[in-house]
């Protein structure tokens, strides 16, 4: 008798084990509300707006019910739902993160077409969601990743990255900041004399913003076009080696310390090296007034941005936008419900709250309404020399063992400690390029 | 993937301790049919719990790894492509593969023969000669063992400084200027800087290990030795190693597999495998294949080719440390 308990003890315990791993189940309450999954990462800009814009659309749409994740790093977290087939409704998460998820969603083809949402009139508002964007922000391939007219990601923040600097710094030493790359070397002997280097970077991975500004500087918007669509050979062009000649130069004049701290330990050295005065420029986003401000500074220390110098005087000069997106994946559940929802993030209301915490979208005349170290940055949008530059790698089928970015930035850490040449690192993207446009999408 | 760590016992060794599962209960008297079968059932009851949790968390993920290596998978779509052998055609192709591969070779030997030399040589001397505040050292020895990775890299991020860090400070606090190194940046020394970190982690636990299988060799055996005229360097190899040496086999196929894992959570927090791929490991190649490339299926691929490798070293290491037992 008492056996038999216990084997019906254990095997109840086996059984709830089990039972354990299982779901606990979709509660969906039936007061007939929708549910609408949001996943956001957290990112510099913090939760609470986002709080307070589901606040605001809940109350103007009582029959949904808005639940919002949010974390730092949100992959991790709504990952393994995914693989179970439950996906959350709208996602707020750009590319290039580690985890890469937008991209390989991206490249599975599992995202909901959104350009119907740009058609969609804005709540509270006469004028649809296309127009009420900066022109120029959507239609390229950060927002449709396959090239052509169909928008998948829509743009959701914006900010301007390219070189870093103390403005205190040449002022004090009556320095201009270089607009040509000429003037840019000239600056760097002369800075040498006195003990700073040129350049650093925080690590390789920050050079994006720069080689895509360099490529446009060099080739033209359309050579850039061609580079980010691995058209064949490009890699070999006459540009293309002048994009890495001119690189190469610069990173000649690389702060000594930068490749020993460019890894994810170390990273901030590089960025305090600005801050102490060792190096002029790096490459880096407006985040990073936000990121260091707790850090020690030299006296009259004052950040500023500057786009990449231009190749010839006079040149278009181009700022590498780092665009955040929102999406939604095509095994949500709520399609609709989602695309009201996005319609409704770039409503002033929800512009309002966004931009308190520093969140700009590309709205029509949102940057005049800045306040702060932001409104610098921003307003070198509006110089008719600079040209903001959006996009990034096409997304093709995945090629093993084959990622381009890397072989593009990560080897400056090898140039720098002359540990690889310009010439194989030319051939080396060669080779990459031509295995992604193979691959095709 | 520790299938094969534990080598098959030798006649000669200990007998087996009976484990709580397979002891019977026995009265006087006539043992009862019914009553073994009983016991047989319950014993299986008991057993499945386990079972349940090992067949789900270990034989079902195992086998998994071995079929999506075998197949072009994102991670996410429904469409899963069965491409063969294909993955593993890619990898021989894969300069960056075959640089993990090396500098996990790499990073295992010199980390093993670090560990297991220096963990051997302290517990001898700290058994054997009565050290003053020996408890003292064993515990600060051990601390690293019980630190998070995280706190390891933070610390050795300090102490790897190239400009104020711990040991370039002090090569010139002893004026060996040259010989400052780019600790982290140097491709050529950076998998080194990770294996150290690796040694000063893990040293204090075998050391610890290998103490108390010391302690327990009898006194005599050394009374008499050292009547014989034996020194200590004579004793410690021909008395100390050959009796602990079961031990010592067992941990050393438990530190290899450790190790492999250990390389990847100390590369990812560190160097993140930079500069420019010169400190991958097997492992954080595999992580960045399956999620950052969106490969998914050709990770797994990786993955199998690190389960082979670990079966194989462990089963090389058992095979070469195979002496007969002794006894004391």
């Amino acid at each position: 008798m008492r056996r038999s308990f216990a084997f019906a003890g254990t095997t109840v315990m086996a059984l709830s084990l089990l039972v354990g791993c299982s779901s606990a189940g979709d509660s969906d309450s039936g007061s007939g509300r929708t549910t609408l999954k949001v996943a956001a990462l957290e990112g510099g800009y913090g939760k609470d707006m986002y709080n307070k814009v589901i606040e605001a659309y809940e109350s103007s749409h009582p029959e949904v019910d808005v639940q919002l994740q949010i974390s730092k790093s949100i992959e991790d977290e709504i990952t393994p739902n995914m693989k179970a087939g439950k996906y959350p409704d709208v996602v707020v998460l750009g590319q290039g993160r580690e985890a890469g998820l937008t991209e390989t969603l991206i490249k599975d083809k599992a995202l909901e077409d959104l350009t119907p949402v740009l058609d969609a009139k804005v709540p509270g508002g006469k004028q649809t969601v296309g127009e009420k964007l900066t022109d120029g922000i959507v239609g390229n391939l950060n927002t449709n990743p396959y090239g052509t007219d169909k928008t998948y990601l829509m743009p959701m923040y914006y900010s301007p990255t390219g070189l870093f600097y103390n403005k205190g710094l040449f002022k004090e030493k009556g320095w201009d900041v270089p607009a040509t790359w000429d003037e840019m070397f000239e600056l760097g002997d002369k800075a040498k004399k006195e003990g700073i280097a040129l350049f650093t970077y925080p690590t390789a991975g920050y050079l994006d913003s720069y080689f895509y500004a360099l490529l446009a500087d060099v080739g033209g918007e359309q050579f850039y076009q061609d580079v980010m669509t691995y058209k064949q050979g490009v890699w070999k062009t006459a540009n293309a080696k002048k994009v890495l000649d001119i690189t190469t130069k610069l990173l000649g004049y690389a702060e000594k310390s930068t490749v020993g701290y460019a890894n994810e330990q170390d990273f901030t050295k590089n960025q305090q090296s600005i801050l102490d005065n060792k190096a002029l420029f790096m490459p880096n986003g407006t985040w990073i007034t936000g990121e260091m401000a707790d850090a020690p500074r030299s006296d009259g220390f004052e950040w500023g941005l500057t786009p990449l110098p231009s190749v010839n005087e006079g040149g278009t000069r181009y700022l590498t936008t780092s665009v955040e997106s929102v999406w939604v994946p095509s095994a949500a559940k709520n399609k609709d419900e989602a695309q009201k929802f996005i319609a409704f993030l770039y409503s002033d209301e929800a512009a309002k709250i966004f931009a308190t915490s520093n969140a700009i979208q590309p709205v029509k005349g949102l940057s005049d309404s800045l306040t702060g170290e932001s409104t610098e940055f921003y307003s070198l949008y509006d110089d008719t020399s600079v040209s903001a530059l959006v996009g990034g790698f096409a997304s093709t089928n995945p090629v093993e063992g084959v990622d381009i970015k890397s072989t593009l930035f990560d080897t400056a850490n090898s140039i720098i400690s002359g540990d690889t040449t310009e010439a194989k690192w030319q051939a080396a993207l060669d080779e990459a390029s031509e295995k992604l446009r193979q691959a095709g999408n | 993937m520790t299938t094969l760590s534990t080598p098959p016992r030798q006649p000669a060794a200990r007998p087996v301790k009976k484990t709580g599962a397979t002891f019977r209960r026995t009265r006087p008297g006539a043992p009862d049919r019914t009553r073994k079968r009983g016991d047989t059932r319950f014993v299986l009851a008991c057993l499945l719990p386990a079972l349940v949790l090992f067949a789900v968390f270990m034989v079902y993920p195992t086998v998994n790894v071995f079929r999506m290596s075998l197949y072009t998978w994102s991670g996410f779509s429904p469409d899963m492509k069965f491409v063969g052998l294909d993955n593993f055609r890619h990898l021989l192709d894969d300069r960056q593969f075959v640089r993990a591969f090396q500098n996990t070779v790499a990073l295992l030997v010199v980390v093993t023969v670090a560990t297991m030399g220096m963990a051997l040589f302290l517990a001898a001397i700290m058994t054997r000669q009565k050290l003053r505040g020996g408890n003292l050292l064993r515990f600060v020895l051990y601390i690293p063992n019980i630190l998070s990775v995280v706190v390891i890299a933070a610390i050795f991020s300090a102490v790897y400084d190239q400009n104020n860090g711990l040991l370039n400070g002090s090569l010139r606090a002893v004026s060996l200027d040259t010989w400052q190194q780019v600790w982290l940046g140097d491709q050529k020394l950076v998998l080194y800087s990770v294996g150290m970190a690796m040694v000063w982690q893990s040293l204090g636990y075998y050391m610890v290990l290998y103490m108390s299988s010391m302690a327990s060799i009898p006194e005599e055996l050394y009374e008499a030795s050292s009547l014989d005229g034996a020194s200590a360097v004579r004793q410690f190899f021909s008395l100390t190693l050959p009796l602990i040496w079961q031990n010592l086999r067992t941990s050393l196929t438990f530190f290899v597999m450790s190790a492999v894992n250990l390389s990847f959570v100390l590369v990812r927090a560190m160097t993140g495998g930079g500069p420019d791929g010169s400190s991958e490991v097997l492992l954080s190649y595999m992580y960045k294949q399956a999620y950052t490339n969106s490969s998914y299926g050709y990770g797994m691929a990786i993955g199998v080719v690190i389960f082979a490798f670990s079966f194989l070293v462990s089963l090389l290491v058992s095979r070469a440390t195979r002496r007969e037992p002794l006894q004391f």
